[in-house]
């Protein structure tokens, strides 16, 4: 009876301790945000998913091979989405605007860039205008500049070096202006003559290089390499993006921790009228915010085509919401989240074709881009702040 | 050191100040106080050059300085910490007091040693993001900030503001430590009564003209400034 009586409040004990721990796990879940869920639910599709994807590889589904590949294709996506995103969020952070131009600030690198690189790589194969305005009645092709990474390469670096520089020339100007000119005006208006900047950018490209689709480069050699990466053979193009992108991310890193204008650059995103009278020279910092970002989204752009083998004038214009969608997943003006925010958008366009056809997979990132801004406008990460 | 004299300011079209006078010599504690609306912030706003000057002169150390940008007028030699928002949150705290000294090429070391030696928390903590500290450690970041380029004067806006009740006082003790030094402020306060203690001279500012002006001490003691801006 006694040993009866025991177990009988020891398993009431235990019954009574696990519902009270239930509750409290009820009773702060009721105090969840829409938000918090949001994010509960985001991180249970992916474990799903991953699990999924574990089981299709052990079932025999699909090779490690074609994940190896997605992965892949994913970096290389992302950190082409990143050089952008960094421009924007960039831009977003300091200037306090969406500077819907990016897009064709990411052409602008593209044509400036492979201009350059067809007049260095066609000298005595064609004449100047035709290099410049990029074969335009199709009398000098890739083909017969051996236009890829081993044919050209001293023409396809030139042509990197020309993408940044001319497109944060042309940033500078559109600064000078337009924005500086409205630099106090808030972020509607600012938005709005950024639509403006980009249809005026679009066109002037438009007049000079018209509007057909043009192939600019020969097809990547390929990079025979089984160990590395479990894909069976890399294209040499996809490797220099991934190459320089991740250079240059690195290189942004370093200039914002460690560099006296990298932190003022900080500190502006952080508090811009404390930046104002602690005595940072904001409209310098103004200027370096146009030459890093413009810089690496002119290359962006650039390593794009490389990427792609073709240019027109809507290639950044489409690449756009792709931008936007990385720096809003990563939390709207860190810089930090939009390198992230990019990677996981490449990453996600290119392994949800495990599961759905491929026209699909820019419509499973808009969706999330959106039910994001919907449930957790701050970004993944919950805006906590990452500069 | 700072006159001055007949300031007419305001922010576009709006005039908030009214000719208004405020003098603050070598090494002294200045006090403005007032009830809302004052313009009291408005008064180191326009020192600073964030307003817009509508007539009357500033001038620091003999020379005029109305008009100047803000990093022109910190290298004037005056370090102002503002009311709310005024540390980098996502910065750590070396790094908000390197912004602090931006306009020298390289950072005091002796100013840096004298702020670590003020706040001894700040350099335990020097690594840590400012944002995930609390509000009496943030307003230590944010006067050490400004005191990186060892200031002959330092214009405090409503220090107090958001503090806890116990952290007032030690607040307080800090400033009249930095005057000690040698440092001359320039203070706003909503936390009148104390502030008048401590200070040497104070201002009573209302509707943007200046009302009273006499020592700390004198304006507690008259029964009008008691009754009508220091709650009896």
């Amino acid at each position: 009876m006694v040993r009866d009586g025991l177990n009988d409040i020891t398993s009431r004990i235990s019954v009574e301790a696990i519902r009270h721990q239930v509750e409290a796990l009820r009773y702060r879940a009721s105090r969840w945000s829409l938000g918090e869920w949001f994010g509960v639910a985001l991180v249970l599709l992916v474990v799903i998913l991953a699990i999924d994807l574990v089981r299709r590889l052990v079932v025999g589904d699909i090779g490690p091979s074609t994940v190896g590949t997605f992965l892949w294709r994913g970096s290389v996506d992302g950190l082409l989405i990143a050089l952008a995103a960094v421009g924007l969020s960039m831009t977003y952070s300091i200037l306090r605007f969406a500077n819907f131009s990016q897009g064709d600030l990411v052409t602008t690198g593209a044509f400036t860039g492979w201009a350059a690189a067809y007049v260095v790589a066609g000298i005595g194969v064609a004449d100047f205008g035709t290099r410049f305005f990029l074969n335009p009645d199709r009398g000098t092709s890739a083909r017969e500049l051996d236009m890829h990474i081993f044919g050209a390469p001293l023409a396809i670096f030139t042509g990197l070096i020309v993408a940044a520089v001319m497109t944060i020339l042309v940033a500078l100007a559109i600064d000078k202006l337009v924005y500086k000119r409205m630099r106090n005006a808030g972020g509607i208006p600012l938005l709005i003559a950024s639509v403006g900047v980009a249809l005026a950018l679009r066109y002037i490209i438009v007049f000079f290089y018209g509007e057909r689709t043009r192939g600019v480069t020969r097809s990547s050699p390929v990079i025979e390499h089984e160990l590395l990466f479990w894909t069976d053979a890399v294209d040499a193009h996809q490797l220099v993006v991934v190459v320089i992108g991740v250079l240059m991310v690195f290189s942004l890193h370093i200039v914002l921790q460690y560099t006296k204008l990298g932190k003022a650059m900080r500190a502006m995103a952080d508090n811009k009228d404390l930046a104002l009278v602690t005595g940072i020279p904001t409209e310098r910092v103004v200027l370096v915010t146009w030459v890093l970002g413009a810089g690496l989204t002119g290359m962006g752009g650039y390593l794009i085509v490389l990427e792609q083998e073709t240019l027109n004038f809507n290639t950044g214009w489409f690449l756009l919401l792709l931008i936007f969608a990385a720096v809003i997943l990563g939390g709207i003006g860190s810089i930090y989240g939009a390198i992230v925010g990019a990677l996981i958008i490449g990453m996600a366009i290119n392994i949800s074709l495990v599961w759905i056809p491929s026209d699909l997979t820019e419509v499973a990132a808009f969706m999330l881009m959106i039910l994001i801004l919907i449930f957790r406008p701050s970004g993944i990460f919950g805006g906590v702040e990452t500069a | 050191m700072l006159i001055v004299e007949d300031l007419d300011a305001g922010y576009g079209d709006l005039q908030v100040l009214d000719s208004i006078d405020i003098e603050v010599t070598e090494e002294e504690y200045v006090v403005i106080v007032g009830p809302n609306g004052a313009g009291k912030s408005t008064v180191m706003k326009s020192i600073f050059g964030l307003t817009t000057h509508m007539g009357g002169d500033i001038s620091f150390q003999g020379r005029e300085i109305s008009g100047l940008r803000p990093e022109a007028v910190i290298k004037e030699g005056i370090g102002y910490v503002p009311q709310r928002n005024n540390v980098f949150p996502s910065m750590t705290v070396m790094e908000n007091l390197e912004m602090g000294a931006y306009i020298l090429d390289e950072v005091p070391q002796d100013a840096l040693e004298a702020v670590f030696e003020r706040f001894p928390i700040l350099e335990e903590r020097k690594s840590q993001k400012v944002g995930t500290m609390s509000g009496g450690q943030q307003q230590m970041v944010a006067m050490g900030r400004a005191l990186m380029l060892d200031p002959d004067l330092l214009m405090l806006d409503e220090p107090s503001a958001g503090l806890a009740p116990d952290l007032v006082d030690e607040m307080f003790d800090r400033v009249d430590l930095i005057n000690e030094m040698g440092t001359a402020v320039l203070i706003v306060e909503q936390n009148a009564k104390e502030a008048l203690r401590r200070c040497d001279r104070g201002y009573v500012l209302v509707q943007g003209e200046n009302r009273y002006e006499d020592t700390g001490e004198a304006l507690l003691g008259n029964e009008q400034v008691r009754r009508d801006f220091l709650g009896g």
